[in-house]
């Protein structure tokens, strides 16, 4: 899964069936506006998490000052963490649904 | 940004009515693994990231991250194990 479908980043085949159908139907309007609403949670929750930890990480009592480089590199930093946690987390799941577990 | 009227949800005829809810299924569980992976990231960038130096993931972060995430899964199944075990 790639962090871009998080941010609603469609996946050429779902553009496809888009646009192949009649893209104005009340059904189509329905899913974009589940997918658009789910990708704004995800968003949320992305950019609350990653304040909490650069947060943690990078600032410290009194607070006088912003360290704004360290927040760019925390920033960065977790983005990655994000992705190598997403490889590892679908690789067990795909390994447990071949192997009948799920 | 699209919109519907709550009318038209009524008018939807069974086809459509069982895309939407094939969608909502589908959707459902991606949004459940997305949440998983929320939830992992934040507990390992805590454990394996200690220090902000650069932009970059050193190669024993990123050892540490996939790690901590099948340590996470493991200790999951045991404690549902454990579970089972004691009903």
């Amino acid at each position: 899964m790639a962090l871009s479908s998080i941010f609603g980043g469609a996946t050429p085949s779902q553009q496809q069936t888009v646009n192949s159908t009649a893209a104005n139907s009340v059904t189509d309007k329905v899913k974009s506006q589940i997918a658009q609403e789910l990708a704004v949670a995800n968003a949320t929750e992305l950019v609350n998490k990653v304040t909490d930890n650069c947060f943690e990480k990078c600032l410290t009592s009194p607070y006088s000052n912003n360290n704004e480089p360290c927040v760019d590199q925390c920033l960065a930093k977790y983005m990655r963490s994000w992705n190598v946690v997403s490889r590892a987390y679908i690789a067990r799941i795909q390994q447990a649904s071949t192997s009948g577990e799920i | 940004m699209s919109s519907f009227s709550p009318a038209d949800l009524g008018n939807l005829d069974d086809n459509s009515k069982k895309e939407i809810a094939t969608f909502l299924e589908a959707e459902n569980s991606k949004q459940k693994v997305q949440l998983s992976i929320h939830q992992f990231t934040n507990t390992c960038f805590k454990q394996c990231v200690p220090s902000i130096n650069n932009a970059d993931l050193s190669s024993q972060e990123e050892q540490c991250l996939t790690n901590c995430v099948n340590r996470f899964l493991d200790t999951n199944i045991r404690i549902v194990k454990g579970l089972q075990s004691i009903q």
